[in-house]
């Protein structure tokens, strides 16, 4: 584990160098990573640091209202709404590659124009080690170390948390104060509710994945999931109130874990897992079926693209 | 300070076997691998898992450093075909969780964990034969060959992932490697 003091002093030292006087901006994800780098640079450099958090519209159930409070106090936050163009731009993509690059492409041009009204020279990433080996590995692409630096001509980009891994980077987060919605918050992929929707993603399936999602994170609580969430893969046959519906197929996963590199399916009980069956398919409109993975990593990866 | 060298098989795990060592308080370093044996200057090397015998590279030139070396996955299958033993794909292509037989306990590397673990694997290929000199340290129900040792050249070899979070006492392993470097 790495000394949580020293580390914080010598990025924020690392950061304060890069920078100067020049302005930066950083992706707010509302995951952990993102939100951590951003707390050490705004200590480093404080209002030189512009946090940009874009609502993609495929962001969980009321994220973007706890990322304006939570970050409320850097007078510099700016919150774009491009639901709308990351929808329209995701339209009629099946393959699950070519979504995270549809994505990265819509963050890209989200972040052109920002940084063009903000004259920022650097861009701060919440990069952390094992994004850079999944990338290199090509196990999945991560946008956050995507075409970003290829479309934008800053002069550096400053990635204070390239060695560390998740755990780590939690214990950083606690060691500056952010709050525990943040710290222990589960794990969220940078292109957002898109892949827990299996195939075309679409303004309904993203409904039915955030609903879905919320009241996995909701009953599943004191399991102390790693990560626990819900997909939807596709749709089948069933019967509600006499009247035959071709529903939604809802995926429930949860899994422990230390750092996501190997996950274990977490053993649920049968009454938690009905309860979770019942509150899906009685409260999230269109769903007809709720499956529980019992899939560990490996073979399976945590989330489904 | 022991000075351990990691040589990178581009397995997805390769940086967590960095990790573990590192927090057990020894100088890692990941080298790629297709560095040069003479250019390391090492206390013991980690051979690490990987997709493939034909992405190794100089893997298997390090068995020549004359210290001693810890196979994982792959990097135990290349000790046992470089050295006369035998590799072929397993029957079953077992996943995660697997329960190992230590049937060795006074092997240096995993005898310690007798009589039973629980490991994190995968047997997509597999040790068929031993090479001369090794001894069959562990077994299980999916995969004959778990793990073997040739403790009089400090070869060993696992086919288990003991640098996965999930692998039960996988720390004890890089432990007693490290007693023997």
């Amino acid at each position: 584990m790495v000394d949580v003091d020293e580390f914080i002093g010598e990025a924020k030292a690392e950061i304060s160098e890069e920078l100067g006087d020049s302005t930066a901006i950083i992706a707010l994800s509302g995951g952990v990573d993102s939100s951590t780098a951003a707390a050490l640079a705004y200590e480093a450099v404080g209002e030189q640091l512009v946090p940009v958090y874009v609502d993609t519209g495929l962001m969980r159930k009321g994220e973007t209202e706890e990322i304006e409070e939570v970050f409320g106090y850097m007078d510099s936050l700016r919150v774009v709404d491009a639901a709308d163009r990351f929808l329209g731009a995701l339209e009629g993509v099946t393959d699950p590659e070519e979504k995270r690059k549809v994505i990265g492409e819509q963050f890209i041009r989200e972040f052109e124009t920002v940084a063009g009204e903000t004259d920022a020279d650097y861009l701060v990433q919440g990069t952390i080690y094992p994004d850079r080996i999944e990338s290199e590995g090509n196990i999945k692409s991560h946008h956050n170390v995507g075409g970003l630096p290829d479309a934008v001509d800053f002069e550096g980009i400053v990635e204070p948390l390239r060695d560390l891994y998740k755990d780590e980077v939690r214990s950083v987060a606690r060691e500056l104060g952010l709050e525990e919605v943040i710290s222990e918050r589960m794990p969220f992929p940078g292109p957002g509710l898109a892949v827990r929707v299996v195939g075309e993603v679409t303004a309904e399936k993203v409904r039915v994945a955030r609903e879905a999602t919320h009241i996995v994170e909701d009953e599943l609580e004191e399991y102390e999931p790693w990560q626990a969430f819900a997909a939807v893969l596709g749709r089948a046959t069933g019967v509600k109130g006499d009247n035959r519906v071709h529903g939604h197929v809802v995926a429930v996963r949860s899994v422990e874990s230390r750092d996501g590199m190997t996950a274990r399916a977490q053993e649920l009980d049968w009454e938690t897992l009905q309860r979770l069956q019942s509150r899906i398919t009685g409260t999230v409109e269109d769903v007809s079926r709720v499956v529980y993975d019992v899939t560990h990593k490996p073979p399976a990866t945590i989330e489904y693209e | 300070m022991t000075h351990i060298v990691v040589v990178d098989n581009h397995g997805q795990f390769t940086h967590l076997e960095k990790r573990a060592l590192r927090d057990l308080g020894v100088d890692v370093d990941l080298v790629e691998n297709t560095t040069d044996p003479a250019d390391v200057d090492a206390d013991g090397i980690v051979l690490s898992g990987g997709p493939s015998m034909e992405r190794a590279g100089r893997s298997a030139d390090y068995l020549d450093l004359d210290v001693p070396v810890l196979g994982i996955c792959l990097g135990m299958q290349l000790i046992a075909d470089e050295l006369g033993g035998r590799v072929g794909s397993g029957d079953y292509g077992g996943y995660a969780d697997v329960t190992v037989d230590i049937v060795d306990e006074d092997d240096p590397l995993v005898g310690s964990l007798a009589p039973e673990t629980r490991v994190w694997a995968s047997h997509a290929d597999e040790v068929k034969e031993l090479p001369e000199g090794f001894t069959l340290t562990a077994t299980s129900d999916v995969c004959d060959v778990e793990a073997m040792s040739d403790a009089d050249r400090d070869l060993y070899g696992v086919q288990w992932h003991p640098e996965v979070a999930h692998t039960e006492r996988g720390e004890e392993v890089f432990e007693n490697f490290l007693e023997r470097c």
